[in-house]
């Protein structure tokens, strides 16, 4: 299996600034295709700007700027002929705090799909939406009044709204920010599930800051660490089960084992 | 040594006390006082405030409704004989002119139309205007009416013995819809209405496309770089645009601030002079008025636009950024381009802000009369507007021009179009908060 054909996503030398500040450092990672890939670390060390470089979020915060390469399936999506926009189609992104778009649960899904230029008939964007919320396993919760506002719903299940209008684009990738901190121990659990179903199709990577949630629902892990400088690195990246039983590094050590962060 | 004098040991107090036992009450009871004189103030404003508002109501409501003094020069009954005049007949109508009037008017009259062919309710009106001729010759107040009855008609006996004391109320539907007069009592409204709802409309049409897509375009498209940054001209391009954009953010606030007879001035200049082929509607051949030379409804608009295109913008700013950002990022990542984003999510959501800014920037357009004075407004002018290309008179000219004669008639009738004028506002503005809370409720549902 060739290097490109492993990874998902990798990033070569990846740099990023804000203005004239260094926040993120030398990051060489390769994320595995199919895989849960976490980014753990105190805050304000990079993970989650990490996390928004690899779909070119960070492109609409003033100022910012990426050096060395993000590759999609082998192919820099920094490179000048890159469109964001065709990006961010391919590669999803959910947040933090569960952003649906004040319509209905039926207009959250269909968004996607209808300004990606998506073209078919009323039953087959039904059909489209049905798809993307079993995805989701939201479904059974929504199915019998789907005209209802996307903001009338739990925090869990809003969430899982956000993850559902992800999939409706169809993305290869879907990168998750902190998808859980919003939310009660059993809509994580929930969305925890979600993750490993949508593992079989879809590449995940996902920021945390709960170390638990790393260690189950992971299969990688990238510890990051702020240098003297609060520039963002990664001190330590290998396989979940290795890196929280047998860290190789120190700090890897101390961190996982809450002595701070 | 210094180190010592300088960080306090842990545990060691501080030297100032709080208070304890019995003076924890009082402490607590003394800020509890002053919390509520301040509560007593803020009420007192409020009252005030409430006071004055309803001091301006009453003033105008006293002079818009009020006692009417009038005197015929013949009365009814002697003309009738006892009998009401609209119990007579046509016929009879007919023989009452011809024995009072003169023979050179009923000649005149009979060229016109011959009095036989005409109808009960014109012979009235004839006989009311040549033979009864009512005349106001004394007018009052509401409260001098209620409150001086006595008084008033004392005066009244000695000075015209024939007259009747009647309430009127000068805000009436002939008032709305009676055009422009010189005698007060036959003056209405209709024009203005007509000329403030056609430049209303107009300054609404105008003003808040502009205002609305610059305040997008400051908000949303402030980093934009549409050209090239590689090369040296497209880094210059882009530069200079981010610096003229924050320029014009930066001095919206002081044009919103700027006096209303300053761009009437500039209307003036520009609209009805430079522009006056385009204002007169010259220019598309369909001039109205040979004298409105450009003060035309058109005209008035544009400055009435420019006059809130501040308001507008600052306003729809403060919408569009209220927007919270997690939608534009959700939508970004789902790949949507810069124009998707903000004409699906962000203006959408926008709308019921920037409609409750616009309202106040219509109210204040609705109000506005030193401009159009500049610009040119007709005081004096009896047909409806026609089209943007007429010239018109609105209402706020109306009542300035009203106020500032000397007749007492004239005072009522500037009281009873400031209540027209507030009816107008009110209805405005309420249609258009109906259409924001339906918006925002189309939203949320």
């Amino acid at each position: 299996m060739s290097v490109s054909d492993k990874y998902a996503i990798e990033l070569r030398d990846t740099h990023i600034y804000y203005g004239a500040f260094r926040a993120v450092k030398a990051v060489n990672v390769g994320i595995e295709k199919n895989k849960i890939t976490a980014f753990i670390g105190p805050s304000g060390c990079g993970k989650s700007t990490v996390l928004r470089s690899l779909n070119r979020m960070n492109d609409l915060i003033a100022g910012s700027r990426t050096e060395g390469e993000v590759l999609f399936l082998g192919q820099n999506i920094y490179a000048p002929d890159v469109d964001a926009v065709q990006v961010r189609r391919r590669i999803g992104m959910v947040f933090q705090k569960p952003n649906p778009f004040p319509k209905s649960i039926y207009e959250n899904i269909a968004y996607g799909p209808r300004i990606n230029g998506w073209r078919g008939s009323k039953a087959e964007m039904d059909e489209l939406v049905e798809r993307a919320l079993r995805g989701a396993s939201l479904w059974n919760d929504v199915k019998d009044d789907l005209q209802k506002s996307g903001l009338a719903l739990s925090g869990g299940q809003q969430q899982r709204l956000c993850i559902a209008r992800a999939l409706a684009v169809e993305p290869e990738v879907i990168l998750m920010d902190e998808p859980c901190s919003a939310l009660d121990p059993l809509s994580t659990l929930k969305i925890e599930e979600l993750m490993f179903e949508l593992r079989q199709r879809y590449t995940i990577a996902i920021v945390t800051h709960n170390m638990q949630q790393a260690a189950r629902a992971s299969d990688y892990t990238a510890f990051f660490l702020m240098d003297s400088d609060r520039a963002g690195e990664i001190i330590e990246y290998g396989p979940t089960e290795r890196l929280f039983q047998n860290p190789n590094d120190e700090r890897t050590e101390q961190y996982i084992s809450g002595r701070f962060g | 040594m210094s180190a010592e004098l300088t960080q306090p040991t842990s545990g060691e107090r501080s030297s100032g006390t709080l208070p304890e036992g019995e003076d924890i009450r009082k402490n607590v009871a003394g800020r509890q006082r002053r919390g509520k004189i301040y509560q007593g103030l803020l009420f007192a404003t409020t009252l005030i405030a409430i006071f004055i508002l309803g001091l301006l109501l009453f003033n105008v409501i006293n002079d818009a409704f009020g006692g009417v003094a009038i005197q015929s020069t013949t009365e009814e009954e002697t003309l009738t004989g006892g009998r009401p005049l609209d119990e007579l007949s046509q016929p009879e109508l007919v023989l009452l002119l011809e024995e009072n009037l003169r023979s050179r008017v009923l000649g005149n009259l009979n060229r016109e139309q011959p009095l036989a062919e005409r109808d009960a309710a014109a012979l009235i009106d004839l006989i009311n205007a040549e033979l009864i001729q009512p005349e106001l010759v004394e007018i009052y107040t509401l409260t001098e009416y209620l409150f001086n009855r006595e008084a008033i008609l004392a005066e009244l006996a000695e000075d015209y013995p024939r007259a009747e004391l009647e309430f009127k109320s000068w805000v009436s539907g002939d008032f709305v819809t009676e055009p422009m007069s010189s005698q007060p009592v036959d003056a209405g409204v209709r024009t203005a209405l007509f000329g403030t709802l056609w430049m209303l409309a107009m300054t609404v049409v105008i003003a808040f496309p502009l205002g609305i897509g610059a305040a997008i375009f400051i908000e949303e498209y402030e980093d934009a770089k549409p050209f090239d940054e590689r090369k040296a001209w497209g880094r210059f391009l882009n530069k200079s645009l981010v610096r003229i954009n924050s320029l014009i953010g930066l001095n919206i606030y002081n044009l919103s601030g700027v006096p209303s007879i300053i761009y009437g001035i500039l209307g003036l200049a520009i609209f009805v002079r430079a522009l006056e082929p385009l204002t007169s509607g010259s220019l598309f051949g369909v001039g109205g008025d040979a004298t409105a030379n450009g003060r035309t409804i058109i005209a008035a608009s544009m400055t009435m636009a420019l006059l809130i295109l501040p308001i507008v913008i600052i306003s729809s700013q403060e919408a569009v950024r209220a927007v919270p950002s997690s939608l534009r990022q959700a939508s970004y990542g789902l790949g949507a381009t810069k124009w998707q984003t903000v004409s699906r999510i962000v203006l959408p959501n926008a709308l019921p802000g920037i409609l409750t800014g616009t309202i106040l920037a219509m109210s204040r357009a609705i109000g506005e009369t030193a401009p159009l004075i500049v610009v040119g407004a007709s005081t004096f002018i009896v047909t409806d507007p026609s089209g943007p290309f007429s010239k018109f008179t609105a209402l706020p000219i109306q009542i300035y021009n009203w106020t500032s004669r000397p007749q007492d008639e004239f005072r009522a009738i500037a009281a009873a179009a400031i209540i027209v004028l507030l009816v107008l506002l009110l209805s405005v503005n309420a249609v258009a908060i109906i259409i924001r809370n339906n918006l925002r409720a189309k939203r949320v549902s």
